[in-house]
């Protein structure tokens, strides 16, 4: 049933209150959620995800979604979040409807549908435009803004830098690819823990990163080895001022001091496009390397520092998929400075090679 | 954090979202073929192991008397895992990696050439796998073998100086930590022949479950709390910790043991300790045990007349278990026809502090209750005057419960109007699950604690002189139990809430035990 939005709340506490003579339930929930699916054919994703995100962050889910259509206007549709098999609800789903030119009025809805005294999460489903005001107003009431930079092209970082600038603080900028790249970090920084490994780190000389590439891809690298790159130039504290890259048939070379940074396209067909399939580094004798192993969720990680007696380990890796993802940005809604940093760097040491942006709309 | 591993010189590790890791170490288990490995401690490493928390390198080795083989040692904790781990079937990947690095010897505790083979077989781990004489030695292992096992492991030259940063030997023990105040000090005086304290860790569960610590944030990250939590607001304070179940085939160990042993001294008193602690300076190892020690030093002892007055024993004869009939305590395997050991205990606690004087705290544990259930709850005071019950009938008084299991939770029942056009007032209840609220599973207390005690982290692990404080106050009263005649049990059909006395001991001081 389609409801005017001042139906909403009445008819979210008549459910509330059915479920309460119902099975007793309480009601706690952590934050709104707010889904804005950029294309009408990403909705049942964006439901699916935020139906198993409540499951772990009991919350207010608002999914709003646009469509095109002469007669501006906004409905709702409102339902409990119930896991099959569960009688405890977790959370209330709204999702707004807005036809043709109702879409500028989804900040205001939203903000009003927004709990009190709880964050806001808003969650941009898809790739995110050049530039577009509905994002921009958006993400003013909001604590965290979440994105997924592996739907976005190399130069897109650039895109995503400048939010987390243009943040100030106000926002928290999460995005699940960074997510995702926990832990890669986390094995790599394993490499280094020991005394041995961190004398290591100074004779740094050769990094490789491969990564599955998109179908046609264009880009030096995928978002995600970008952004990884862009991090780990970050702890090396490797500055972008004057890299040189070097570009052949799947492969692209960023060399920035005395360290050179390979990226190469291996085509599998087992992992997401742009997901990275192997991370070696080479420092004088030392050999450290993580590669996926047939089965794309088990890594296999080994170190080589002459003297030193390290065991080679395989290591299951979560799933990763979308919701859990989101569950994880949300677990620490706070600025995330070392993502920031990664995206500044990383934006800039492929800013050659990565076609600009458009220019901005006229005000 | 461990010897070998300096994260603040690696510059991989700042802002990352792992805040420790700890050194490769050797994880040595003593009682290997026993209960507990198979069933806690194993399915505790392994769940570590898929949550990727083991650093590399890091090898378990296992010694008992029992004669094995590797492959059959391999082979029992394989089966452990896929009965008792709670990340359920086993990820033969995971368990391929975690099982090459699984390792086992036998021998009796006795023999200082069995230590000599442990020896050889810890070295061997530090050239193969560059764990660098770093150890955990856990003790799983009825306590009158502890001075055994120390005096070889000393003999053995197997326990580093506590001042060495180059590597490091802890030892973790299980409770019982004595049965009374001079073993539990004998105890840690030959622990500390050849261990410093700081390499002691002494595991309760309940300490590294989450509610336990959910109770210090809600204690201490919250402002509303705290004001009012002292005699000015708490009327009293109610602790239960209450089994569904009997021995479970424990006969032997209960009849020397009892409920006060078994569940008071420790789990309870932690417990109380967590909710009565003042605020400690920061939230590190020795300032959070100088403050919950404190407390047990604050508790009124309970001597002379006042044990009969302020507590109770119990135990259960015959009743129901979910409909269905089960033997009283005297009925079970490995229990004297007589015995006269408790099941139930009840007491009325009193702190002789600044924050708590004159508030009393109730506490009740026990076998075959009515229901499973751990929980904590504040009961606060009437409000100063009736201004809406103008029928002169009482206001139900707030209460926060805070449930440590099953469903750990916090509620909070107050008072609210019913809608009408009178003032009638009727408690209700706030709860928060976590169940509900985060979803998932979280960590089992057991991993939380060998996580810890591989950073060498100690605050959630019992100390010295906790544990002889905990004895301080229940030896007196085991003494004076033991002069007193038997009591008539048993006193209280399995599936209920314990002997009437039990009620008695509260009703006295016109209180009643909460609902839960």
């Amino acid at each position: 049933m389609r409801l005017s939005l001042d139906q909403v709340e009445r008819e979210l506490a008549k459910l509330w209150e059915l479920d309460a003579h119902a099975a007793g339930g309480s009601r706690t929930e952590l934050m709104t959620l707010v889904a804005l699916v950029s294309e009408p054919r990403l909705l049942e994703r964006a439901q699916t995800v935020v139906s198993e995100v409540v499951k772990i962050h009991a919350s207010r889910t608002i999914v709003a979604v646009w469509r095109d259509g002469d007669k501006p206007s906004i409905t709702a549709d409102v339902a409990l979040h119930r896991p099959a098999g569960t009688a405890a609800v977790c959370g209330d789903a709204i999702t707004l409807e807005a036809i043709g030119t109702a879409r500028e009025w989804l900040p205001g809805n939203a903000e009003r549908l927004a709990l009190p005294d709880l964050p806001v999460c808003v969650w941009w489903v898809g790739d995110l435009p050049d530039y577009d005001d509905l994002f921009d107003r958006m993400v003013v009431g909001a604590d965290v803004v979440v994105v997924n930079s592996g739907e976005m092209d190399l130069r897109d970082l650039e895109k995503l830098s400048s939010i987390a600038t243009r943040s100030r603080g106000h926002y928290a900028l999460a995005d699940l690819t960074w997510i995702r790249l926990r832990t890669l970090q986390d094995l790599v920084a394993r490499f280094f823990d020991d005394a041995e490994g961190q004398a290591c780190i100074k004779d740094l000389q050769r990094i490789t990163i491969e990564f599955a590439p998109r179908p046609d891809e264009q880009d030096a690298a995928s978002t995600q080895a970008g952004l990884l790159f862009g991090w780990i130039a970050a702890v090396l504290d490797l500055s972008p001022e004057g890299v040189q890259w070097k570009r052949g048939d799947g492969w692209a070379e960023a060399r920035l001091g005395g360290v050179s940074a390979r990226f190469e396209a291996k085509a599998r067909a087992d992992v997401r496009p742009g997901v990275i399939t192997r991370i070696a580094f080479d420092a004088g004798k030392a050999h450290f390397e993580i590669a996926r192993a047939d089965d794309p969720r088990v890594y296999t990680w080994s170190r080589d520092v002459p003297g030193v007696a390290t065991p080679r380990h395989t290591l299951r890796v979560g799933a990763f998929e979308e919701p859990a993802l989101l569950v994880r940005c949300l677990e620490r809604p706070k600025r995330d400075k070392l993502l920031e940093t990664s995206l500044l760097v990383g934006s800039s040491i492929v800013k050659s090679v990565a076609p600009r942006l458009t220019a901005p709309p006229p005000r | 954090m461990g010897a070998g591993v300096s994260l603040e010189a690696n510059p991989f590790r700042v802002g990352l979202e792992t805040e420790r890791t700890s050194a490769p170490s050797v994880f040595v288990i003593f009682g290997a073929s026993g209960d507990l490995t198979k069933r806690k401690l194993l399915p505790a490493l392994y769940n570590l192991a898929v949550s990727r928390l083991l650093p590399p390198g890091f090898s378990i080795v296992g010694f008992s008397v029992t004669e094995l083989t590797e492959e059959a040692f391999r082979e029992q904790m394989h089966e452990g895992i896929s009965k008792f781990s709670r990340r359920k079937p086993v990820d033969e990947t995971v368990w391929k990696d975690f099982a090459s690095r699984l390792h086992y010897v036998s021998g009796s505790f006795g023999e200082a050439a069995n230590f000599a083979k442990l020896r050889e077989k810890l070295e061997e781990l530090d050239r193969k796998n560059g764990t660098r004489g770093n150890r955990l030695y856990y003790l799983a292992i009825p306590p009158s073998l502890f001075p055994m096992v120390n005096d070889q492991l000393a003999k053995a030259g197997l326990v580093a100086d506590p001042n060495d940063a180059s590597k490091f030997s802890r030892i973790i023990v299980e409770k019982p930590f004595g049965h009374d105040l001079a073993s539990g000090d004998a105890l840690n005086a030959d622990l500390h022949r050849v261990f410093a304290e700081k390499q002691i860790f002494r595991i309760d569960h309940y300490l590294g479950k989450e509610t336990v610590q959910n109770l210090v944030a809600l204690r201490f990250g919250n402002a509303i709390f705290e004001p009012i939590w002292n005699r000015n607001h708490i009327d009293h304070v109610q602790i239960s910790v209450a089994e569904d179940i009997g021995v479970e085939g424990r006969g032997k160990f209960y009849e020397e043991a009892g409920t006060t042993r078994d569940i008071v001294q420790n789990h309870l008193l932690q417990l109380l300790m967590v909710a009565a602690m003042e605020p400690p300076v920061a939230f590190t190892a020795d300032e959070v045990r100088d403050e919950k020690v404190k407390v047990l030093r604050a508790l009124k002892p309970i001597v002379g007349s006042d044990v009969a007055k302020c507590t109770v024993r119990g135990q259960y004869g015959p009743g129901n278990y979910l409909g269905k009939p089960v033997p009283g305590y005297r009925q079970e395997e490995n229990v004297s026809p007589t015995s006269n050991v408790e099941t139930f205990v009840a007491m009325r606690l009193e702190l002789d502090n600044w924050r708590f004087a004159g508030v009393p705290i109730y506490i009740r544990a026990g076998k075959r209750l009515t229901k499973r259930i751990t929980e904590i709850s504040v009961h606060f005071k009437d409000v100063p005057h009736a201004l809406l019950m103008q029928d002169g009938s009482h206001i139900e008084p707030d209460v926060l419960a805070i449930r440590i299991q099953p469903d750990e939770g916090i509620g909070l029942r107050f008072v609210a109007k019913v809608p009408g056009p009178t003032m009638m007032l009727r408690p209700v209840t706030m709860d928060f699950r976590y169940g509900s609220t985060f979803g998932g599973s979280g960590p089992e207390a057991y991993e939380r604690l060998i996580l810890d005690s591989m950073h060498g982290d100690p605050t959630l692990f019992a100390r010295a002189d906790e544990v002889s404080a905990a004895w301080n106050l229940i030896t007196p009263i085991h003494q004076a139990w033991a002069k007193q005649p038997p009591l008539p049990f048993p006193n209280y059909p399995a599936g209920t809430w314990g002997p009437k006395e039990s009620a008695d001991l509260i009703e006295r001081d016109g209180r009643a035990w909460r609902r839960i």
